[in-house]
């Protein structure tokens, strides 16, 4: 499960470290991919896992499109804000706008997919039964980060991303395209929740507000490791997730949530740029 | 008595140097021209002793108190203003409004803000716009307002950072103006400036400043004919020895 | 007739209806409407001394509600403490926990704020639903409490019939709306909007941006608990679903962001405009097509921040000033004074 809220994370990480804004939507755009992967696996019968072909492009163009539809106009209109919260408040409206969509086209009821060849399988480790559907979503959170960070280090649309997020009047003096880069952040990020949905598909529920949970975890998340941070953002999900999978053989379920909500304050009094962030400008 | 004294002030950026040992003091009163070539660290210095940036090294006394990690709202309250080079209104209001802003500096009751702003703004010849959109100045007027919001906190001394770049040679002129009155009326000004022709009719005396160290101090005079300045602004190719 | 006159004349008028309306309009129902309404202008108002005024963004007022009803309900049903003081109570914790809030968070980013102000709420919420008991107090955990209907009176906050709680909602309304005006001309309104807007040259000119923001907090937590104690005394039940749930929170926040967050009259708009949408759509739609009012309501909201990221009221008193010229008959003459505050 960690290893879910950290790809969450990392789409959000991604998102905010180029445009600086919290994206209020992503927990709904990991909805929407759920929502394409169940579709893509039910129509043509594929492996749940090979559905990654269809859900990853098909959530890059919806994260490209939605940003340069619905988020590009407030930053053209706000040029000179550094930090738009107009942009955060749009997300929202994004989230309400998609996640009850969601609820008017395909109902209330959960779904999951019928005959799942995943489900419920266990491999042994010495002592640990482990969850064969969750071990590759561990797998796949380190491949997916490992991957972001090549793309930022090494090529030239990473290069030029890192750039504007340093920098955004500078880099587009230096010719490259400012919206261009946020359109393909975005569409990244949102990459990213669909390779998070894949992952979870085989073992969780999927209704139009399964994203509110996974938005929440992913803020505590991307605050716990410091908004930016690729390697806080994998870190910080595999400690909520620790967190959430060992905390209920002590305690109440519920008294786990507030530990994470506790653990959250602390870090933002003690160390606010969280455990991996590295300080802000001002 | 020196109103403002640097003493062996530093900055670092990371590996930068952006200022290196500066020491300099301006008399109450005087008019104080700081120069030197883009990036030589002058915005530094003044975000160091506006409390901006803490200095990595050095001191910085104010009216004889230390004020090296002072907040910038302390300093202001204490006397000391400033504007930015980057101009920074508060775009959506009126520039009555953000001249009232700084005159609630000296007083907590909105009518003798009100009245000290319209003061401020008489004796800059800015009445007229008064009920303008700050947003929708010309950048001559914007530089005119950060002038007006500081002075109406009534400072003691005040820090202009590049006023008149990018003005038209008339509205230069009158700025210089502006700035005598200022003078005239007891505000210690220390001021940095690209144009040659202003800062040399305004300043008592002028410092020089390269890669962050003083190169040079003195009159005007003395400054435009010293040839480490020479050599700064034009290149070291330039001289032939 | 002036311009000044006019204001004042529509104001009066808005005002006699608004005390006559429960003289004309018998039926509970539609009480009911206007007193949830008015509590909802009230909250988006409240809201706005922190959110409009400072330019940051809050998300997670209910908590503020949440405290403000829970204390006055603990102290009246477990103690016998008045509502009334139990109110005061309520709004002092709450604003105290405003500022523990604030004090890491408003040196940072405003992202920050707006997601430490989400976690906060949701602990809170968290936290009431797990414990039964916080010392002596008991909180009942997630079935919250039923306050019964007894002791009818003043001295109690308890009355039959809805006309009461109308006319004290009412005046909450009147009061947060004056103290908003004064607040918006005084000094601390000056100081925030200008470290709202360009937080370095404010603190050149003499503002602690932090500090004045802080006090926005206390101000903006302490009414809008108040306003808590309202809604537990008039609904008469309480649990942590309701009073502290992220959907109040998001709620108030694009209400007043929708209808012009630091204007005085746009969270008011806002609420006007945006409430009876949502009531309706909800009343009529709500069997056939759920959620229909969200998506009406994230579009609103999508549209707006586009097209009038300054809220509705900008355009709205662009249009009430075009009619008043119009009634005056000096267009003609040209400029009229503009107000950017
Ligand atoms: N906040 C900062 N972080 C890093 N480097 C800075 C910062 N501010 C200025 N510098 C660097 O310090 C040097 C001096 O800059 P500045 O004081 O603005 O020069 P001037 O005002 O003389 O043109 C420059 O090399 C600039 O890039
Ligand atoms: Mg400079």
């Amino acid at each position: 499960m960690g290893s879910i809220y950290g790809l969450t994370a990392l789409g959000l990480t991604i998102i905010f470290g180029v445009l600086k804004v919290i994206n209020f939507a992503h927990g709904s755009l990991l909805m929407v991919g759920m929502y394409v992967a169940y579709w893509a696996i039910v129509f043509t019968g594929l492996h749940p896992y090979i559905s990654l072909i269809i859900v990853v492009p098909v959530m890059y163009f919806f994260g490209f499109y939605l940003q340069d539809i619905v988020i590009k106009p407030i930053f053209k209109a706000e040029k000179d804000v550094r930090e738009p919260i107009t942009v955060i408040i749009v997300t929202t409206g994004v989230w309400y706008i998609l996640d009850n969509l969601t609820l008017l086209i395909f109902g209330p009821q959960y779904r999951g997919i019928q005959d799942n060849p995943l489900r419920g399988k266990m491999i042994e480790f010495g002592e640990m039964m482990i969850s064969v559907p969750k071990l590759w979503g561990f797998v796949a959170a380190v491949i997916t980060a490992a991957a972001v960070y090549w793309f930022f280090q090494k090529t030239r649309m990473g290069r030029a991303i890192r750039a504007t997020s340093l920098d955004r009047e500078a880099a587009s003096l230096m010719g490259i395209n400012q919206f261009k880069v946020y359109n393909v952040a975005f569409g990244i990020g949102t990459a990213t929740a669909g390779i998070a949905a894949v992952t979870l598909v085989p073992f969780y529920n999927i209704f139009p507000t399964v994203g509110v949970l996974f938005d929440i975890k992913g803020f505590i998340i991307v605050v716990l490791g410091g908004l930016g941070s690729i390697g806080g953002a994998i870190l910080g999900g595999i400690i909520i997730g620790l967190i959430e999978s060992i905390g209920p053989q002590f305690m109440t379920a519920t008294w786990t949530e507030a530990i994470v909500y506790g653990l959250f304050l602390l870090v933002l009094f003690v160390k606010p740029s969280g455990l991996f962030g590295v300080k802000y400008d001002w | 008595m020196n109103i403002l004294e640097i003493k062996n002030l530093v900055k670092d950026f990371g590996g930068l140097r952006a200022v290196d040992t500066l020491s300099l003091s301006i008399e109450k009163g005087q008019i104080l021209g700081l120069i030197g070539p883009n990036g030589a660290g002058k915005s530094t210095a003044f975000n160091c002793i506006a409390g901006v940036y803490p200095p990595t090294g050095g001191e910085i006394y104010f009216a004889g108190e230390k004020i090296n990690r002072r907040k910038p709202w302390d300093l202001c309250k204490k006397g000391l203003a400033r504007t930015f080079q980057i101009v920074k209104p508060f775009s959506s209001k009126s520039v009555l409004y953000n001249v009232m802003v700084g005159s609630f500096a000296t007083t907590d009751k909105t009518a003798v803000a009100e009245e000290k702003a319209l003061k401020v703004l008489k004796l800059l010849y800015f009445e007229d716009k008064k009920d303008e959109r700050a947003g929708n100045l010309t950048i001559g007027e914007r530089k005119r307002l950060e002038i007006a919001r500081a002075l109406a906190t009534e400072p003691k001394i005040l820090l202009l950072d590049e006023v008149m770049a990018g003005l038209r040679p008339a509205e230069v002129d009158e700025m210089v103006q502006i700035i005598q009155k200022l003078r005239d009326q007891g505000i210690t000004i220390f001021v940095i400036e690209h144009i040659m022709r202003a800062i040399m009719a305004l300043s008592d005396r002028i410092v020089v400043i390269h890669f962050g160290k003083k190169i040079a101090e003195g009159s005007p005079q003395e400054v435009a004919s010293d040839e480490n300045v020479i050599k700064a602004y034009l290149g070291d190719e330039y001289v032939v020895s | 007739m002036t311009r000044q006159n006019i204001n004042r004349f529509a104001l009066t008028l808005v005002g006699v209806v608004a005390f006559g309306l429960p003289l004309v309009l018998r039926s509970p129902t539609y009480l009911h409407i206007l007193i949830l309404l008015y509590l909802y202008a009230y909250f988006t108002t409240s809201w706005n001394l922190v959110g409009g005024f400072a330019g940051v963004l809050p998300l997670g007022h209910a908590a503020f509600v949440g405290i403000g009803a829970y204390t006055s309900t603990i102290l009246s049903l477990q103690y016998g403490v008045s509502p009334w003081l139990g109110m005061i109570v309520g709004g002092i914790l709450a604003a105290i926990a405003g500022v523990l809030i604030g004090l890491p968070t408003f040196k940072m980013r405003g992202a920050y704020f707006a997601l430490a102000t989400i976690a906060f709420s949701e602990g809170i919420r968290v936290m009431v639903e797990n414990i039964d008991y916080l010392g002596p107090f008991k909180l009942n955990g997630p079935s919250g409490f039923q306050i019964p209907p007894k002791n009818i009176g003043l001295v109690n906050y308890m009355f039959i019939g809805k006309e009461p709680y109308y006319y004290i909602v009412l005046v909450m309304l009147i009061g947060v709306l004056a103290f908003t005006y004064f607040i918006s001309r005084s000094k601390l309104g000056y100081y925030l909007n200008a470290g709202g807007e360009e937080p370095e040259a404010a603190m050149a000119l003499g503002i602690n941006v932090a500090r004045a923001k802080l006090i926005a907090m206390a101000m903006s937590s302490f009414l809008t608990a108040l306003a808590g104690t309202f809604y537990a005394q008039f609904t008469l039940y309480i649990h942590p679903k309701s009073v502290i749930s992220l959907d109040l929170s998001f709620e108030i926040a694009f209400i007043a962001l929708i209808g012009g967050r630091g204007s005085i009259a746009g969270p008011v708009l806002g609420a006007l405009l945006l409430r009876p949408v949502s009531d309706f759509s909800r009343i009529y739609f709500g069997a056939t097509l759920p959620g229909l009012h969200l998506i009406i309501f994230g579009t609103v909201l999508v549209l707006v921040m586009i097209y009038q990221p300054r809220g509705l009221q900008e355009p709205l008193t662009r249009a009430y000033n075009r009619l008043l010229d119009k009634i005056i008959g000096q267009t003609a003459q040209g400029k009229v004074r503009h107000e950017y505050s």
